[in-house]
């Protein structure tokens, strides 16, 4: 073959990789239209509806609304203000679109395809830019670190007193939730024994049990953590309109606040496919699925489906939760990750282990049957301690105004222990 | 090789990509300047001094903690894999690099006991408050 032509492999990767990218910012753009449609359904009004084909009378239910915004906003002017740190401000949007979208490299967004019996390309071809990556999870959970880096420099490299605020807030929210999504982590990585996204689907097929079933209390932990690091409400403190006009976006105009909101948006999407693919058993369907490596061309179509509605549906919940839910203070945001979320994601850790641990001893003991069943009664006792432990553990509602110490600034008085 | 060029090439399209649209809407866009438009925006008001000034980071104790919790957490995602992929802690045992599996068990679930009993200082100290 000559040397010059890039492998097959490297034609497949390349392939998938047009059809994310494309895939992925035609979804963002589309999405945020779903999300006004469902804003408007929650307040009783009607939403975009009229953008359709241009010069006609066609108005396709608002269709045209995305296409029209994005023409709009590249026209637009790109205002670089005099006191922003140029270098900085230019590559926070660069750096945090980027990293949103190479994300996608570990993330699998279908099963596999039947044998195609092209020479070179191994078969079959899995729904998976980079099928070989071992260390797949690990690869999301670095790129998706970086985005506190970006959220950090577009706010102090703005200059701007919100923008500083707002980056502040991100980067303290965001690495107090990295934990509990490290822990709900840990609890499928110990259930599946890989830190492959497609391994920890499959393993899910084949025994028929859900993450979701299995850990439930894991669960929790990560969708709160996932929405509070996706910043969605009612977690996003970083970019609170009423309190700091935009957060760390509030010196961007034209292209770059566009990339910076889509790429909040693909983090929404990042977020419901690792919830869906983690817990909610990625593209099996009792019945209608299978479970083993073989599909037919409808198999894989159908599989393809099954991932794409739980995904969807995923992301109804998340706008559904934005529209319908108040934003936390920042001192409660705070205490449910560190005195919440990390003791329940320990609790869930433990429970596992121990759980995956004695299966073996389980099953020689009890029957495959039982064992299977205590093995996920555990977790729900786990989990429904773990909740009213939280419940009785927290104060009433009532009085939930900030705790004043004496001094703000006197960390030392506070740490003896008054 | 194999498994990382993907990767590579996923990022470097990425970042084509962004690159891209900026200097796309850069070229096609206006460009109008002014005084008032070149101020920081605060609501409209004139700016009451730079933002670059000292700021108390209050959450300095709390990323400190982060820092050991997400490496302590670290530790344990080795354990994770290798208690049950074939080439794990089984296979080690086979080997006799372990004597049993019940001792790996054991050391992490005592380092997830360190993990708690030093969330629990930490809490007991006050450094989960949040002021």
């Amino acid at each position: 073959m000559n040397a010059l032509l890039p492998s097959p492999a490297t034609i497949a990767a390349l392939v998938k990789i047009g059809l994310l990218i494309g895939g992925l910012m035609t979804a963002a753009a589309y999405l945020v239209l779903v999300e006004r449609w469902m804003a408007a359904w929650v307040q009783d009004r009607k939403g975009p509806n009229r953008v359709g084909i241009p010069l006609t009378k066609i108005r396709l239910f608002g269709l045209g609304q995305p296409l029209a915004d994005g023409l709009k906003i590249i026209l637009k002017e790109d205002f670089t203000p005099k006191h922003v740190d140029k270098v900085l401000y230019n590559a926070a949007p660069l750096l945090i679109l980027a990293t949103s979208l190479a994300i996608f490299a570990a993330i699998p967004f279908g099963s596999v395809l039947p044998p195609l019996g092209i020479p070179g390309l191994p078969d079959p071809v899995p729904f998976l830019v980079a099928p070989s990556l071992d260390v797949g999870v690990l690869w999301v959970f670095a790129l998706s670190s970086i985005t506190v880096y970006s959220v950090l420099l577009g706010g102090w490299a703005s200059n701007n007193k919100y923008g500083f605020l707002g980056g502040l807030r991100s980067s303290a929210q965001l690495v107090a939730y990295e934990i509990p999504l490290g822990l709900g982590l840990l609890g499928v990585v110990l259930a599946a024994g890989s830190l492959r996204l497609d391994v920890i689907m499959s393993a899910q097929a084949q025994s028929g049990v859900w993450y979701v079933f299995a850990q439930p209390l894991g669960f929790i932990v990560f969708l709160v953590a996932a929405f509070a690091e996706a910043a969605r409400l009612p977690f996003d403190l970083p970019e609170a309109e009423q309190e700091l006009v935009g957060g760390y976006h509030t010196e961007y105009s034209g292209i770059k606040l566009l990339l910076f909101l889509v790429a909040e948006f693909l983090h929404m999407v990042t977020a419901s496919f690792l919830i869906v693919i983690m817990f909610l058993g990625g593209w099996h369907f009792w019945g209608l699925t299978g479970a083993g490596d073989e599909v037919t061309w409808a198999g894989a179509l159908i599989r393809f489906g099954v991932l794409s509605a739980k995904i969807f549906a995923v992301i109804l919940f998340f706008m559904l939760v934005r529209w319908s839910w108040p934003r936390f203070r920042f001192d409660q945001l705070m205490n449910l990750a560190w005195k919440v979320m990390l003791p329940l994601g320990l609790a869930n850790l433990v429970t596992v282990a121990t759980i995956e641990e004695f299966r073996p001893q389980l099953v020689a003991a009890l029957g495959a049957g039982p064992a299977k069943w205590l093995a996920i009664a555990a977790p729900w006792a786990v989990f429904f301690i773990g909740w009213i432990a939280a419940g009785l553990l927290t104060p009433s509602g009532t009085d939930n105004r900030p705790i004043r110490a004496h001094d703000p600034f006197d960390i030392e008085h506070e740490l003896s222990g008054a | 090789m194999d498994a990382i060029l993907p990767v590579l090439l996923f990022v470097v399209i990425a970042a084509a990509v962004s690159v891209g649209l900026v200097v796309f809407a850069e070229l096609v866009g206006p460009k109008r300047h002014g005084a008032v438009k070149e101020m920081p925006y605060e609501s409209g008001m004139d700016p009451i001094h730079d933002t670059r000034r000292r700021f108390d980071v209050r959450f300095h104790l709390v990323a400190i903690t982060f820092l050991v919790f997400d490496v302590e957490l670290l530790f344990l995602y080795p354990w994770a894999v290798a208690s049950r992929s074939a080439a794990g802690i089984d296979a080690a045992v086979a080997d006799g690099f372990v004597s049993s599996r019940g001792l790996v068990f054991m050391a992490a679930m005592v380092f997830t006991a360190f993990v708690i009993v030093g969330f629990a200082y930490d809490w007991k100290k006050g450094v989960f408050r949040w002021r």
